[in-house]
């Protein structure tokens, strides 16, 4: 991407490291706390157990999707299915008798389904060579349609009580989610950055040229990346059915752009090869943090999508810099 | 002029033999539309198709340019609400406010695709990203402005969208020559064919010295004026603007650029096929809808025939 008046900036003012790199790793972190520290001084109610256990329910639903994300984004495509299939997961969860019995069929069924659509996601970005953006919005919407068609519109039906807990409940403060968000993030975490699959998910979203040179199956790990995700945001979609306990057909609405802009946000670099899970969580707590912030400011509500659009923006510009 | 225009239009079919696919797919829904139902072979509901579809159009015409250059435009769909609401909330029954309103909103739709143009430019950020982050704001201050719908429009206002001139809509007139007019540009003006350049190699055409912000404000810029006439349009049609109207535009604006034969890569493609394209989702919906198919199908089918589209016309491979 660099170009020729940018390489010679660079040699007439030498190659020291702008705020931007050096800050980098740090950055997300550090503003998160001063965000925190701000928004409790400007506001008490903020700091009360009541809204950070509340704020605290709302990150495992965003993260989870988050980490499939950084699976796809990394591989230099993007997921915009994930809220359909997080919504299509919440329909199947009300679809059984609602006991506890059948969380495992549940589980099965919503979790197959969020993979088969990555396992198509990932067929056309592969083999048929159509962009990440024009094939996960098919599926969304292929998707949207066979959900509305099979709730005729209204879905009924209960959540089993155990998806409520999971999605509601905490255990001496620490939600239940949160708890399952942990122990996703550390598996994934290994998958992606200490084994050999991670490492091959790097090289090919560094570049794919490269990666067959080394004899990576480049189209393996990309299918790999999206049923990864679809599997994931199925999970999410679980979670955030207990979460709300009611389903309508837009559960998830609006996580497809929330989980991009985290992982953006993260250092997740939409070019491919760079960024971790950890930066992508941490994306999604400050996007929780923000979204609490205006709403106990006394802002208007819509002063959320506002400050989504400008932060999703300035992140990006931020990284673009950095990576200069 | 008509023959500037067949000319160009034969040179665009030869480069583009997805115009072929969807001219024989347009056919073959003509003839099995006849077949369904007696009253979808009527004219009156083939111009019915021509006057629906006239918003649609207007808002893929400005998609096409900047998907031409390699990039996209996701703040279309804040942006018709925008300026939606805005036209019929200033206007607000009063007839004396028509043409300022009008004219304001046509180039407030100019300015915000300029912002738009100026922040790729200035950031170096993915169009992708910048467009998303500029149509969440934008979305943000519609439902500032207001959370349902505004104002009104005066009766005569209405004929933007179901007048007629010899029968047929002024719409769907509107439409081909405003078509025709950006196929002339993009054919036969230099800065129409850096368009073309840009998106087919970005960084050859940076070391080739076009002047790259022109080409990028241009169709950025376009893609707003665009919307601001999706939105007057929209407002004739519904006497009214509010803050969801565009919702779906954003979406269904790539479909027919992407079904038409332009490359989400950029660098080929044209209008023509974006046209083309336009009128086989309002035809498919059409029959759709005199076969009883619930729209629940017709949002499945239209998922298809995208997935179809891009499958046939395989693209180089990319970075979004």
């Amino acid at each position: 991407m660099a170009d020729l008046s940018q390489a010679k900036g660079m040699e007439l003012t030498g190659p020291g490291p702008s705020l931007a790199s050096r800050l980098g790793p740090y950055a997300l972190p550090i503003f998160l706390v001063l965000m925190i520290v701000v928004a409790g001084i400007i506001s008490p109610a903020f700091l009360s157990s009541n809204n950070i256990s509340n704020m605290l329910l709302q990150v495992a639903p965003l993260g989870i999707v988050v980490i499939g994300q950084a699976f796809v984004i990394i591989l230099r495509g993007l997921d915009l299915s994930v809220s359909s299939v997080m919504a299509t997961a919440a329909v199947i969860a009300t679809s059984f008798s609602g006991q506890n019995a059948d969380v495992l069929p549940i589980l099965a069924v919503a979790v197959g389904m969020g993979a088969a659509t990555g396992l198509v996601n990932g067929l056309l970005v592969t083999k048929r060579s159509v962009s990440p953006f024009l094939a996960t919005l098919a599926t969304m919407i292929v998707l949207q349609g066979f959900r509305f068609a099979y709730t005729q519109g209204a879905p009924s039906g209960n959540v089993p009580p155990l998806f409520r807990a999971l999605g509601s409940a905490s255990w001496n403060g620490i939600p239940y989610n949160l708890m399952l968000l942990a122990v996703l993030a550390a598996v994934f975490w290994v998958l992606l950055s200490r084994s050999r699959f991670g490492r091959e998910v790097y090289i090919t979203g560094g570049n794919p040229t490269t990666a067959r040179l080394l004899g990576i199956n480049a189209d393996r790990v990309t299918i790999i990346g999206y049923i990864i995700s679809g599997g994931l945001a199925a999970v999410a979609g679980l979670v955030l059915s207990g979460y709300v306990g009611i389903v309508d057909n837009w559960v998830g609405r609006g996580f497809e752009l929330d989980s991009i802009v985290a992982a953006v946000m993260g250092g997740i670099s939409l070019a491919g090869g760079r960024g971790g899970i950890i930066g992508g969580l941490f994306g999604a707590a400050v996007l929780i943090v923000v979204f609490n912030a205006v709403l106990l400011f006394g802002l208007p509500v819509q002063f959320q999508i506002i400050i989504k659009g400008i932060v999703i923006v300035a992140a990006a510009a931020f990284y673009v810099r950095r990576t200069n | 002029m008509s023959a500037i225009a067949s000319s160009g239009m034969t040179r665009s079919i030869r480069k583009n033999q997805g115009i072929i696919v969807v001219l024989v797919l347009l056919a073959v829904l003509l003839v099995f539309g006849a077949f369904v139902s007696e009253r979808f072979r009527t004219a009156n509901n083939l111009l019915n198709i021509l006057e629906q579809s006239t918003g649609l159009a207007l808002v893929s015409l400005g998609q096409t340019l900047t998907i031409l250059t390699g990039g996209i435009d996701l703040s279309v769909g804040s942006m018709i609400s925008l300026l939606s609401t805005l036209t019929s909330g200033m206007i607000n029954g009063d007839g004396s406010m028509v043409a300022p309103v009008v004219v304001g909103v046509l180039a407030l739709g100019l300015v915000f695709g300029l912002i738009n143009g100026i922040l790729i430019i200035w950031l170096k950020v993915h169009p992708l990203i910048v467009t998303l982050g500029t149509g969440a704001v934008m979305q943000g201050l519609v439902l500032l402005y207001s959370l349902g719908p505004a104002g009104k429009v005066p009766k005569g206002f209405t004929y933007l969208a179901y007048g007629k001139l010899l029968g047929i809509p002024v719409g769907a007139i509107f439409v081909v020559v405003v078509f025709a007019l950006v196929g002339w540009f993009l054919t036969y003006f230099r800065l129409g064919r850096y368009i073309y350049a840009v998106g087919d190699d970005d960084t050859g055409a940076r070391l080739m010295g076009l002047p790259r912000a022109k080409v990028l404000l241009t169709v950025y810029a376009f893609s707003g004026f665009c919307c601001a006439m999706t939105a007057i349009y929209l407002v004739a049609r519904f006497g009214v603007g509010q803050p969801y109207t565009g919702l779906n535009y954003t979406l269904a604006s790539i479909t027919p650029v992407v079904v038409g034969g332009t490359l989400l890569t950029g660098g080929k493609g044209g209008v023509l096929g974006t046209l083309l394209g336009v009128y086989l989702i309002s035809l498919l919906n059409n029959v759709l809808n005199f076969m009883d198919v619930s729209t629940h199908y017709q949002l499945i089918a239209q998922g298809l025939i995208v997935i179809a589209a891009v499958s046939i016309y395989v693209e180089k491979r990319k970075r979004v």
